[in-house]
């Protein structure tokens, strides 16, 4: 049996009178990447705000480890091992590069072991050391994101959460970042859930897949079996097939098999 | 048995001094021009229509047409939602002599062609870019297709091709074939005889492929002046179009008594906003299929669940008082004046917002047909305080033949024959009908019909009784009865509604024929049980992890057993497997209704069903 390293069961979380999260139930296994797919205000971002403890869920648990860890500080849930990318990478702008990997390892004891990660974080993304001294918001987009996904490896996390990684990014850098984050999963071991609005690259990383819509999961399956799907291909890849006229502007109706 | 009643008039039949429909359209546009025959919410705004315009537009869609060649009698098909302009095209068609069959856009591609191929249809409107190219991809096998009307252009702006032409090209052209030929509409319309195929109906076939039912003027007109004694409209009344005009009873009540009897047809914009739409129209008279009834009771049932104890006490309270006033009404005997008095304060308090929140606020009766209903839910809506009239009948009699009426009527009954309707029970106990609304026959399809009227009698196909006061039952469909591995006669359809006013039961089918026992799949009703899920902590994903968790199979397993206990016990259903995929209208399993196929639910989930049996 595999082992779930969180499991979201039933979470609802309400933006004030707004139900965001209409009963929510996923499973991530230790190891693995897992995707979660949606349009914008589906509930994505919300989804991963309740697990960190930024939004606590007016009902259902957040088992990590199994530890409940619904409606704890996000704090703490980070000193737990959960490390949360955020949406829009949200580095400090004012303090450097090294400064603002430092921070990702603020809530670490062991000074030893943050020097090592210090170097493996630059062996990751050498543009960093490049510029490990100049202030983060003169960095590029992309360079930003990697920082920001750096600044969470330094917390050395057992599940990163990242939100919409390729948001904003160029088509070359998307699948520079996607190599990296497959690649730290590999060789780091980090379980990371993933949000996107770019399924092609999610599918193509992730083992499983969620389809979130309008607050609830609609649809779930392992990826390559999602890549096959018609409304997967439809609706969120884009695939259409030749219809008669040559372009077909109509969508068929949705029905998640 | 023999139950006839009622008695046939000889001497033509006639409504408001015409004899065929579009003698009565053009009455109507001519008499009430400036009065609202039809509302439509455009871009947020309900827009009134008038008798005018529905006229004029009607007549530019028919002159257009004529103008290409329509011949009388030809078929004209319409491939669209429910929408104003089904009504203008329908009307042209029929004004100009043609028969107007509509088909369901839930259709595919495929069957389009099967209908436009066997109704012979010269002339197909077609709603949308959705519904043209399913045009687009049979137009070689419709060879006998002469023109495709667009109604909406959007997406289309570029959209070429000799033999497609939009909705606005067609009524210039009516236009200027009007100027040049003033008399020609006229003429067509005093043409019209009561013979004429007016509309040609497709039956949704549950056996075999479609049949086309041809209905005549005298058909409509007859049904029309039935109606009166059946039902009572005021003229300017509100009611509400959603279910499909190919339909014969949304035709029928939306188009045939609203132009009889001068009612405003509001149309609802889209199945999504139906509930919202209700609310908003509030409509005087409402006719609705059983499922539609059942959607409004559980929405409310699993709504009152959440209200505050002080709520919920209120609403037992008044629903309590309501069944008892609805208990006298149905009995025939008076209430007393306490019970009377508590009534009018449960209605001020209670009732009355439970009503208006649904949006039957303004309703004076509603009715219920197109499929069997539970008697409890005629009940509950009783005990609210509305007159909810099953009515009965088939495409094949022009949509209605017994009802249940404000004055005569009895719960878990049909109601009695209309006036001017022979209906009677045959030897094996199949309801004939005879009238002049029984249809002329299937389209070319003589043995069909010849195997459905005999001598002037509808067989039905649907077996039934009579009680001594006129009052008819109906069992079940002939085909539909299960005879049992032990030989035991079982009508499912009964059970199958007790199952469905389960508020997480949206439809069932039982199956048993020629088993050991009874058996039935499930159609859960996704929004409760979703509802159910989340309140008792139930985690799931997907919709079929949601029907597989043991906590909703349980559920229904608890609905099911207070069912089985109302019935013996040979009519016990002892197995039960849910259906795990969401079914939409686009299914071949449902009816454009939402109903489940029996037959093809038989053979498509062949393997669910025999796993019932090898478990057991």
């Amino acid at each position: 049996m595999i082992e779930n390293l969180l499991s979201v069961r039933n979470i609802e979380t309400y933006y004030g009178p707004i139900m965001a999260l209409r009963g929510v139930s996923l499973d991530v296994p230790k190891g693995q990447i897992v995707t979660v797919l949606g349009a914008n205000g589906a509930g994505k971002t919300t989804i991963l705000k309740t697990v960190s403890g930024v939004m606590d869920p007016q009902k259902g648990s957040v088992t990590f480890e199994d530890n409940q860890i619904q409606g704890s500080d996000p704090d703490w849930v980070a000193r737990q091992g959960i490390a949360h990318v955020p949406e829009g990478r949200e580095v400090f702008p004012l303090l450097t590069v090294r400064e603002n990997l430092s921070m990702g390892a603020f809530a670490r004891t062991e000074r030893g072991g943050i020097g090592a990660d210090l170097e493996m974080v630059f062996d990751y993304f050498p543009i960093l050391q490049e510029r490990a001294d100049q202030q983060a918001g003169y960095l590029s987009g992309g360079q930003q994101q990697m920082l920001a996904i750096a600044r969470a490896l330094m917390a050395r996390p057992r599940l990163m959460l990242l939100d919409e990684p390729s948001l904003g990014l160029s088509p070359i850098l998307v699948k520079e970042i996607f190599d990296i984050i497959r690649r730290l999963n590999k060789e780091q071991g980090v379980t990371m859930l993933l949000v996107e609005q770019n399924a092609n690259m999610a599918l193509q990383i992730a083992g499983y897949g969620y389809v979130l819509e309008l607050g609830r999961i609609v649809m779930d399956d392992a990826c390559h079996r999602l890549l096959e799907s018609e409304d997967i291909k439809e609706f969120y890849l884009g695939v259409k097939k030749d219809a008669v006229r040559g372009r077909k502007r109509w969508r068929r109706k949705k029905t998640w098999r | 048995m023999d139950g006839s009643t009622g008695s046939i008039e000889t001497d033509g039949v006639v409504f408001d001094g015409c004899d065929t429909l579009p003698k009565l359209f053009r009455k109507r546009y001519v008499e009430e021009a400036d009065k609202i025959a039809m509302r439509e919410k455009h871009l947020g705004i309900w827009r009134s229509i008038t008798w005018r315009e529905y006229g004029e537009t009607a007549k530019d869609i028919g002159l257009g047409l004529m103008s290409m060649g329509l011949q009388r009698g030809e078929t004209v098909s319409i491939l669209s939602e429910t929408n104003k302009e089904w009504m203008f095209a329908d009307l042209g068609a029929i004004g100009a002599g043609a028969t107007s069959s509509g088909i369901y856009t839930t259709d595919s591609a495929k069957q389009l062609e099967y209908v436009v191929r066997d109704s012979e249809t010269g002339f197909l409107f077609v709603e949308n870019e959705e519904q043209l190219d399913k045009y687009l991809q049979v137009r070689d096998n419709v060879p006998s297709l002469r023109k495709v009307i667009i109604m909406d252009l959007e997406g289309l702006r570029d959209f070429t091709d000799p033999i497609a032409m939009t909705w606005d090209e067609l009524i210039e052209t009516g236009r200027r074939y009007g100027a040049e030929h003033p008399a020609a509409w006229d003429d067509r319309i005093d043409g019209s005889s009561q013979d004429d195929t007016a509309i040609l109906v497709y039956t949704s076939g549950t056996t075999g492929p479609p049949k086309g039912a041809m209905i005549s003027n005298k058909n409509v007109i007859f049904q029309m002046g039935t109606a009166r004694t059946m039902l009572e409209f005021h003229e300017g009344d509100n009611q509400l179009a959603f279910l499909p005009l190919c339909h014969i009873a949304e035709r029928g009540f939306s188009m045939f008594l609203s132009m009889a009897y001068k009612t405003v047809v509001n149309f609802a914009e889209s199945p999504e906003t139906f509930a919202e739409n209700v609310r908003e129209v509030s409509p005087h008279v409402f006719f609705a299929v059983p499922r539609v009834w059942e959607k409004f009771y559980s929405g409310f049932t699993i709504q009152i669940r959440d209200a505050t104890a002080i709520g919920k006490t209120m609403y037992s309270w008044a629903i309590e008082i309501g069944k008892r006033i609805a208990e006298h009404k149905i009995r025939g005997t008076e209430p007393s004046a306490k019970d009377r008095m508590l009534y009018r304060l449960a209605d001020l308090l209670v009732l009355r917002n439970v009503k208006t929140m649904i949006g039957l606020g303004k309703t004076r009766w509603a009715a219920t047909g197109a499929a069997p209903i539970s008697p409890d839910l005629i009940r509950w809506y009783m005990a609210l305080g509305i007159n909810m009239l099953e009515v009965y009948g088939q495409t094949e009699n022009t949509g209605v033949a017994t009802a249940n009426t404000l004055i005569d009527f009895k719960v878990g009954t049909i109601g009695k024959a209309m006036s001017d309707t022979e209906v009677k029970i045959s030897e094996r106990g199949e309801i004939l009908i005879k009238g002049d609304h029984v249809f002329k026959g299937y389209f070319n399809n003589p043995e069909k019909t010849a195997e459905t009227v005999i001598d002037g009698w509808l067989h039905t196909g649907d077996v039934g009784s009579v009680d001594s006061e006129g009052y008819f039952k109906i069992t079940d469909r002939i085909k539909d009865i299960i005879i049992t591995a032990g030989g035991k006669n079982i009508t499912p359809s009964e059970m199958e509604n007790q199952l469905k006013f389960s508020p997480y039961i949206a439809d069932a089918v039982i199956i048993g024929d020629k088993r050991k026992f009874l058996s039935c799949l499930v159609m859960i009703d996704e929004d409760n049980v979703v509802k159910f899920a989340q309140d008792s902590d139930v985690p799931f994903s997907n919709y079929a992890s949601l029907c597989r968790s043991s906590k909703v199979q349980e559920l229904i397993s608890t609905e099911i057993s207070k069912v089985n206990k109302d019935f013996a016990r040979v009519e016990q259903i002892k197995a039960f497997r849910l259906i795990e995929q969401v079914l939409t209208p686009e299914d071949e399993e449902l009816t454009p209704t939402m109903k489940l196929k029996r037959n093809l639910v038989g053979q498509k989930y062949k393997e669910l069903i025999d796993s019932m049996y090898q478990a057991a």
